[in-house]
């Protein structure tokens, strides 16, 4: 076992994912709404990030990446729909954007990163 | 050029934020931890740092997801959104202290109204009672935290941006104004046509505040129905589970079936105003069907809130009257009845809108039906006291309280259910006495009621007896008076939502602020009462500080509590309590100041009534 185990598997009812989960879902609605392409892609980025870390915590995965993957293929099916329409184009070309550095951030994740056995 | 910078700038700063984020989770959440070594050693076997519950400091708040952090947390932004949503209340009513619109403006008394109602209701009520669910639930059922623990703290996080985004409108941001819709968004005016200043972007972030705060709501409603069904200890069955978790359970249920409507229609209305879709067009009946829509929602949002205080205060009122509940089961299946009828209803808020004649009957009818299950329910409550022992404590006084504005505002809203009447009442001060009796003289009664009964255990320290009381003194008194102007206003012809009035009605307004002021003076010793409890009451020592045992009345969160108490001392982990079987000075002088001063039912009883 790690000498230094994660704030997850050290403490039993701490977990640092669901802030963040929340906050990424404001942070992209506000910027989807918007139109602010910077704050609509990094709020889904942080989203999706959290959401893939938390399912992998909670032992429903055993690596976030594959959740990470999905969660990328909803966005750019999404964004490309968004992306074709008259009116809210540039929010779908944001949505694109970040779908797209998530499937990058999900295929490296896959490739590199070691993946270990589900925690409990 | 300007907007490249502005663009640019805003990509640096969510590369910082993103950077910052990802290098705390690195920091906090050691990612090789999931990767076993070399060495060998069971994955997931204790480490020996494992013992400890949660990290300290900010980052324990930040990262709970132990339902009794949530509660707190719930409780602390529930009591900070009341506090605000008082404030702006207070600049209305001093408003209102002579007809013409001498204090403020007239958008910013709508803007005001608008954000008190919201924050009230979405900001106030449904978190203030998410505290006590996600508090006592677990402890009342013998569970051991929600089924999903990580839900529940994403539902608490979506609060406070949801705040700001409500608020939003206030603060000092270039072109940006407060919306000034009423807590109904009637459409028209939210969609932003016309000649008004709707169209701001003010109130597309109120729309998307209300939005998360509806997600969050629905998503602690699943959470709860699947910890009270499946989370019950072995000898919690459906024969005995308690009142108060009866009640949270069928308003999750009406929270899953009223809150995605109400996300949908905000939605829509978000749609309308940015995208040019038109599904409240004013030509095509859009009005009405974004009446019909909220309605849907909004009536059932006042059972949302109204059915978890009943739950407290038929919790309550037996622990203080010696004697177990009168007619549970009849108080359970009228909480059910309500929780059905609720939906039956939400057409008696368009009386006034020229829907078909039959249609208005059938909800006239339906609307009056429900009045009998909320009978049954303040009767029971009534023959549990009838020859009663009696404790007059803070907590009880304030069910009493509940009870007594709930008949008022019950039996006001039964005229307001009758057609002819409502066709004169409607839009009238009347209305919102009506359900100021019902919000504030009981919702919130019952919220403060519960504050008192589990401050003990909470904070493990008993509050000033008697500042509780002349905060129960104030309210009673000042919310009578209020909401009494207020229903007599409207006898008198008097419209709501109006910052400016005839001078005639100047004398009942004058006495409406009265009691409103009174109502602060009490607010304001209940928060000096519980800051200065918190820190320097007296230590509570004993795990039935409200002597239930006495009345064969101990509930599970007090059982759990007596234990926390009796393992503190096994440990000694408290430096004021000695491990040596003696006590200490503050302990014991504690416990002997207890009996005059805190609101204990063995320091209290007899000479209190």
């Amino acid at each position: 076992m790690d000498e230094n185990p994660g704030l997850s598997d050290q403490y039993r009812t701490s977990s640092p994912w669901p802030v963040f989960v929340a906050f990424g879902f404001v942070i992209s609605e506000v910027g989807i709404l918007f139109g602010l392409f910077p704050v609509a892609v990094g709020g889904l980025l942080m989203f999706c990030g959290s959401l893939a870390g938390l399912v992998h915590e909670a032992g429903y995965a055993s690596t976030p990446w594959r959740m990470l993957a999905a969660l990328a293929v909803v966005f750019l099916a999404a964004g490309g729909a968004l992306a074709t329409t008259d009116v809210a184009a540039t929010r779908g070309y944001a949505i694109l954007v970040a779908a797209g550095i998530l499937l990058v951030g999900a295929v490296v994740g896959e490739l590199v990163v070691d993946s270990g056995p589900t925690p409990v | 050029m300007a907007a490249v910078n502005g663009e640019l700038a805003l990509t640096v700063l969510m590369g910082l934020l993103l950077v910052g984020v990802a290098a705390w989770l690195a920091r906090v959440e050691n990612w090789r931890s999931y990767t076993p070594l070399g060495s060998g050693g069971v994955y997931g076997g204790e480490t020996g740092q494992a013992h400890h519950e949660k990290p300290s400091g900010l980052t324990r708040w930040l990262t709970t997801v132990d339902h009794k952090d949530i509660g707190i947390m719930y409780g602390l932004y529930g009591v900070i959104a009341f506090l605000i949503g008082g404030a702006m209340v207070m600049v209305m009513r001093a408003e209102l202290l002579d007809p013409g619109a001498t204090l403020i403006s007239n958008t910013f008394y709508n803007s005001l109204l608008t954000s008190h109602g919201i924050t009230m209701l979405f900001l106030f009520g449904t978190p203030i009672i998410a505290a006590f669910s996600n508090y006592f639930i677990p402890l009342l059922i013998g569970a051991d935290d929600m089924a999903f623990p990580r839900i529940n703290a994403i539902a608490f996080w979506l609060l406070p941006p949801g705040a700001l985004l409500i608020w939003a409108g206030f603060f000092p941001i270039p072109n940006l104004i407060p919306a000034q819709t009423a807590w109904t968004m009637y459409t028209p005016l939210s969609a932003g046509v016309g000649g008004g200043n709707q169209a701001n972007a003010g109130v597309d972030l109120m729309l998307l505040g209300l939005h998360l705060t509806g997600v969050s709501a629905t998503m602690g409603s699943i959470n709860f129905i699947a910890t009270i069904i499946t989370e019950r200890a072995e000898e919690v069955t459906w024969a005995n589970l308690d009142i108060f978790s009866w009640t949270i359970l069928t308003q999750s249920g009406l929270i899953l079936f009223a809150f995605p409507l109400l996300g949908s229609a905000l939605l829509m209305l978000v749609l309308d105003r940015n995208f040019g879709t038109t599904f409240f067009v004013n030509d095509a009946g859009g009005a009405i069907l974004w009446q019909h829509l909220f309605w849907f929602f909004g009536h059932p949002e006042v059972y949302i809130l109204v059915l978890p205080p009943m739950g407290i205060v038929s919790l309550l009122i037996p622990r203080f009257s010696g004697r177990r509940l009168f007619g549970f089961k009849f108080v359970v299946y009228s909480t059910l009845a309500i929780g059905v009828l609720s939906f039956g209803v939400w057409a008696h808020h368009m009386f006034a809108t020229g829907i078909d004649p039959r249609l208005r009957a059938s909800f006239m009818a339906v609307s009056m039906a429900i009045a009998i299950p909320s009978a049954v329910k303040t009767f029971n409550w009534m023959t549990t006291m009838w020859n009663g022992k009696l404790r007059l404590t803070t907590p009880m006084l304030f069910c009493i309280g509940f009870v007594q504005n709930f008949i008022i505002g019950g039996i006001t809203g039964v005229f307001l259910a009758s057609i002819p009447v409502d066709l004169v009442l409607h839009d009238t001060y009347y209305v919102v006495g009506h359900f100021h009796f019902i919000v504030m003289g009981a919702i919130a009664f019952a919220g403060f009621a519960a504050m008192y009964y589990w401050f003990p255990l909470v904070s493990g320290r008993m509050y000033q007896r008697t500042l509780g009381k002349a905060h129960f003194w104030l309210w009673i008194v000042g919310s009578n008076i209020t909401f009494f102007a207020m229903v007599l206003l409207g006898y008198g012809g008097m419209p709501r939502r109006y910052a400016t009035y005839l001078p005639q009605f100047a004398t009942l307004h004058q006495i409406a602020s009265l009691g409103a002021f009174l109502m602060v003076i009490g607010g304001l010793i209940w928060l000096y009462n519980f800051v200065v409890s918190y820190f320097e009451g007296p230590v509570v020592t004993d795990g039935d500080p409200w002597n239930l045992k006495e009345y064969n009345l101990y509930t599970g969160e007090w059982e759990w509590f007596d234990r926390k108490l009796k393992t503190t001392i096994t440990d000694g982990g408290d430096e004021e309590v000695a491990t040596d079987g003696g006590l200490h000075g503050p302990v014991g002088a504690e416990t002997a100041d207890a009996t005059d001063s805190d609101d204990s039912g063995r320091a209290m009883d007899a000479n209190d009534e």
